[in-house]
């Protein structure tokens, strides 16, 4: 047993960290440590940059195009991005829809999809969330109906994380209904510029728009567009599922953000009151234990001598972690994060109030926050989950 | 980075498992713990393991074993709910004496490597709480010889050690020092009495009690054994969890009620998976003390008290949550679980509680955050 980092893993925490810190756009580390609003730009910007470097596609099999991390390694590249402030790489088609197509789409849909996620060039969303079917997923409705050599889709997906700027979206669709209702999905990709596409915005209780309904009025799809077979899109989505890595705890954001909140602890005069500092130190403590468990998963991914059964732990703790740090932010700022400036969000902004620049997003973080335990399986989900390894 | 044990770790797992599958039933553990908590016998029947040598340098008769084979050692004690003082006995007591003179070390360290000799630490007083800088107990010295008057509390094992150390402070200076007292040395009173969890300790009264100096900067020696004693207590407590964790598992699947098992109810499932989150928190964090403890004093004191909050909040969501889903059986004697509860919370209270060691993480907060912070 050991905790340390090899020399080889240091080595290349290094070289991560040299090359971040010279290609990051400091407007946008910025306003990533600040939490303001990111731009389409600043976004895809960087995604280009990781991109024209090759590591756009970090989590990728060599074969196509992956620099051939191991899990470590993945993980220090994911630590170094974080700490730099650079934005989250955006999941929908480097890491969620590429793998699939990697593992269940034929060779012409390699050619055709998989350089414009590597590039970054093409910015893809993700079509699984229907109004009538949130954590009970394989009750979607959204249906494809195959005529010819082309299925003809109608209904609605919601919850298109940035899908106002997609270029693609993947979707689940219902092409049978007969038998259980997982076995009637299929795996369509759909090129968000087809007639008969409506993005309209969902602006939730921040004030942002960053996610959408998706409707879809009589969409043709080129037949060519489904992955792998008909009727077998839930077992593919699975396969995705059980693919995502400690990554979803997104321990290394939390370090980074601990750390901003230990600065405006002590710019706002509590980080020395005892009873706020305690709740401080009780978040430490938290991100540390959870930084402990992903690092164990790691090593057991990176070995293949055990497997650890605690991804549903890991996300668990992850969205309650990032819920707690923003709300302990919120609460430092205090009356100073009570003032709604919608424009405050923008990183051009210079506006005259008596409030520093840094206290005004706080409380929108906070409201924003409240997904992370709604999103990606709810948590009272992920207990099912934790309950069935442990329970049967 | 790595998180395998050695071959010879899994060994020394095994070892401690297979006296304790054979040797150490609850039957028998009740039976000691009616009887008054006395242990010495185990303790002996782990010296004939070897396990008394476990962390005693070479040189010294040991083995020489590091934090690793200690945590191993500690979580099959746990498991086995063994409440024998096997930690203060090997792990504590050797680090205090490897701040003594060599002299002193060569008198204690190969018996106790032996299995001869039970020296225990004697630190506790009524008003010093968790605080190790803190001592009443008076240490004077005239013509070479030095002498010892108070009144120590909770010693481990108290009326079975053939000798303590003892904290004390030393008239006309500050900070506290650290002496060897040997049993039934003049002026000395040991009084006996069992504890909450079926082991035994003692109040140690000292009147002018003659003693040998192992160290007069005794707080370094007292942090470095009270780290190793939360990292111990941490893996302990880690096997005391995952066997109450597996007996809850087991009797949810057997107890119905309203016709179907408890394993079936979602309200216990969600629980379930609330108990496994703390208990892989703190899992991890037991493995975060022990990887932490050669780290130089500042870093490990900070690392060791954010352990022991986990284990501390772990170990008390575990049994409260698995005496509460067992209903009315899992509040009796007679039932295996009760003990374990018994054990982690009194854990809790030694070498620091939950909020003393929330404190310590306050106090020693720095910018930075995370596992190598």
């Amino acid at each position: 047993m050991d905790l340390n980092f090899t020399s080889e893993e240091l080595a290349f925490r290094e070289e991560i960290r040299d090359w971040v810190g010279k290609n990051l756009p400091k407007e946008t580390s910025h306003k990533v440590h600040n939490a303001l609003r990111l731009s389409r730009e600043d976004q895809q910007g960087w995604q280009k940059i990781l991109g024209k470097k090759g590591w756009l596609t970090y989590n990728w099999p060599k074969q196509f195009g992956g620099p051939g991390w191991n899990s470590v390694q993945k993980h220090l590249f994911e630590e170094e991005c974080a700490r730099a402030g650079a934005p989250r790489i955006l999941p929908f088609g480097p890491v969620m829809v590429a793998p699939v197509i990697i593992a269940f789409g034929n060779a012409e849909q390699h050619k055709r999809f998989l350089p414009g996620i590597a590039s970054g060039e093409v910015w893809w969303s993700q079509g699984y969330s229907e109004p009538g079917s949130g954590s009970d997923l394989a009750s979607l409705k959204c249906r494809a109906d195959r005529q010819g050599d082309k299925y003809i889709v109608n209904g609605q997906k919601t919850w298109t994380t940035l899908g106002q700027w997609g270029d693609w979206i993947f979707c689940l669709v219902r092409t049978s209904s007969e038998g259980k209702p997982q076995t009637g999905i299929s795996f369509l990709l759909i090129d968000m510029k087809s007639p008969g596409i409506t993005v309209r915005p969902i602006i939730t209780m921040d004030g942002e728009h960053e996610v959408n309904e998706v409707f879809f009025d009589n969409v043709e799809v080129p037949a060519e567009n489904l992955i792998g077979e008909e009727n077998k899109g839930w077992t593919y989505a699975k396969h995705l599922l059980a693919h995502e890595r400690t990554n979803i705890a997104d321990v290394n954001r939390a370090k980074r953000e601990l750390e901003r909140l230990k600065r405006i602890a002590k710019s706002e005069g509590v980080y020395d009151d005892a009873r706020f500092r305690d709740q401080i130190a009780l978040l430490e403590i938290d991100v540390v234990a959870l930084e402990m468990m992903v690092l164990r998963v790691l090593w057991a991914e990176k070995s293949g001598k055990q497997s650890l059964d605690v991804a549903g732990l890991l996300k668990i703790r992850g969205s309650e972690i990032q819920q707690r740090y923003s709300e302990l932010m919120m609460l430092a700022g205090g009356p100073c994060t009570v003032p709604y400036l919608h424009e405050a969000m923008e990183g051009g902004w210079q506006g005259d109030i008596a409030i520093d620049r840094f206290l005004l997003p706080l409380a929108g973080t906070y409201f924003n926050q409240r997904k992370t335990t709604i999103y990606g399986g709810s948590n009272e989900v992920q207990r099912n989950i934790v309950a069935q390894t442990v329970l049967g | 980075m790595d998180f395998e044990f050695s071959d010879e770790q899994e060994q020394l797992r095994d070892a401690v498992r297979r006296w304790v599958d054979k040797g150490f039933g609850f039957e028998r553990r009740h039976a000691l713990a009616k009887a008054g908590g006395k242990t010495r016998e185990v303790l002996a029947e782990l010296n004939e393991l070897g396990l008394s040598a476990l962390a005693v340098p070479e040189a010294h008769g040991g083995m020489g074993f590091g934090a690793v084979e200690a945590m191993v050692v500690m979580e099959e004690l746990g498991r086995g709910l063994v409440n024998a003082p096997y930690a203060q006995a090997a792990l504590v007591a050797p680090t205090l004496l490897s701040y003594a003179p060599e002299a002193l070390q060569q008198h204690w360290l190969p018996k106790i490597a032996a299995g001869e000799a039970l020296v225990v630490l004697a630190q506790q007083e009524r008003a010093s709480r968790y605080r190790l800088d803190q001592a009443a107990t008076l240490a004077t010295e005239s013509a070479g010889q030095w002498k010892l008057t108070g009144t120590k509390i909770v010693v481990p094992a108290g009326d079975e050690a053939d000798a303590f150390i003892v904290s004390a402070r030393v008239a006309g200076a500050d900070g506290v020092a650290l002496f060897v007292v040997d049993k039934g040395a003049a002026g000395s009173q040991v009084r006996g009495y069992p504890t909450q969890d079926g082991a035994r300790a003692a109040d140690l009264v000292l009147a002018d009690t003659p003693a040998t100096l192992l160290s007069r900067d005794g707080l370094a020696a007292l942090e470095h054994a009270a780290d190793v004693a939360i990292a111990a207590l941490c893996a302990e407590g880690v096997g005391l969890m995952d066997r109450m964790v597996a007996i809850t598992v087991d009797y949810m699947h057997q107890r119905k009620q309203f016709g179907v098992p408890l394993a079936t109810f979602q309200a216990l499932r969600h629980r379930i998976a609330d108990v496994k989150m703390q208990l892989e928190l703190g899992r991890s964090m037991s493995y975060f003390a022990s990887l932490k403890l050669g780290e130089p004093a500042e870093a490990r004191c900070r690392a060791l008290a954010q352990a022991k909050v986990q284990l501390g909040n772990s170990m008390r969501f575990v049994g409260q949550q698995c005496t509460q889903i067992h209903g009315g059986i899992g509040v009796t004697d007679e039932y295996v679980s009760s003990h374990y509860f018994k054990r982690m919370t009194v854990i809790e209270l030694s070498f620091g509680d939950t909020m003393h060691h929330l404190g310590e993480v306050s106090a020693r907060m720095r910018d930075s955050a995370g596992v190598f912070a």
